[in-house]
């Protein structure tokens, strides 16, 4: 298994995230933003961080990489792509994902800990995607993590099995809307969230709950094409 | 209160402008904009 994780002046998370992915299943490398060859990689990994200072708005210069358009033909046949908070950010702006992510609702920039669902839905897979309905404990570490769509495109997303995890109740942090805190295309492909899973794959760190949301992307690597 | 954002910008012509501000400037999903022309 060969992950990519993509660097952008300005990303924080990228090296976690390598350390992620390799905890989880295979190999991983940093991606420069510029390459625009992804090679043999096998899952693309967008990380958390401020791409560009969060110039003009988060992910909104970033999406503009030639590294993300390689991302968008990889997507577009099939390739798992895992945004992380920026990466989310990124992602949205590229419209590789729906909805965009505003300013915390408190306007404060949050870290901490929080519980998270993961959703069960229509394209979950009994027995492997589908939770133990134990809430994955993750942290999140933003100031423009709320989730926001018209109210269509949610109705759409929560009827065609794309929100992937919302907030426990009682903890969402930042105002997201119906509390989602992550998304998926419609092919399922490429998923989203504003929590760091990265930061949570240690003992040490207090929870290895982060290593699911890796798993899962390890598990649509290994969906032959 | 909402604090929005102004952008000024001095270009060759007006054509690419509305592109410019659906792709880059503004999101539209979340973000609307008014192209004001300042003739010299």
């Amino acid at each position: 298994m060969k992950w990519a994780v993509l660097q952008f002046p300005g990303s924080c998370d990228e090296r976690d995230a390598v350390r992620a992915c390799e905890r989880s299943d295979g190999e991983a490398r940093l991606h420069w933003h510029e390459d625009r060859d992804l090679g043999d990689a096998d899952a693309v990994v967008v990380p958390g961080g401020f791409s560009y200072g969060d110039y003009l708005r988060a992910g909104a210069i970033a999406r503009f990489s030639p590294a993300m358009e390689a991302v968008a033909e990889f997507a577009a046949a099939g390739g798992p792509v895992l945004g992380i908070c920026n990466g989310f950010q990124v992602l949205c702006e590229a419209d590789l994902l729906p909805g965009a992510l505003l300013r915390n609702e408190s306007l404060r920039f949050l870290c901490r800990q929080v519980e998270l669902i993961e959703v069960d839905g229509p394209k979950s897979q009994p027995g492997v995607d589908k939770s133990a309905h134990r809430p994955l404990s993750i942290p999140v570490k933003h100031g423009e993590g709320r989730y926001w769509a018209p109210e269509e495109m949610l109705d759409a997303l929560e009827a065609n099995g794309q929100v992937a995890y919302r907030y426990a109740p009682g903890q969402n942090p930042n105002g997201s809307a119906r509390d989602i805190a992550g998304v998926t295309n419609e092919a399922g492909n490429v998923l989203g969230l504003m929590p760091h899973p990265e930061h949570a794959v240690d003992p040490l760190e207090g929870s290895t709950d982060g290593l699911r949301v890796f798993e899962r992307m390890a598990r649509l690597a290994r969906i032959p094409a | 209160m909402r604090v929005g954002r102004l952008v000024e910008l001095e270009a060759d012509g007006p054509e690419r402008l509305p592109e410019l501000c659906e792709k880059l400037l503004a999101n539209p999903l979340i973000e609307d904009f008014e192209i004001q022309s300042i003739d010299a």
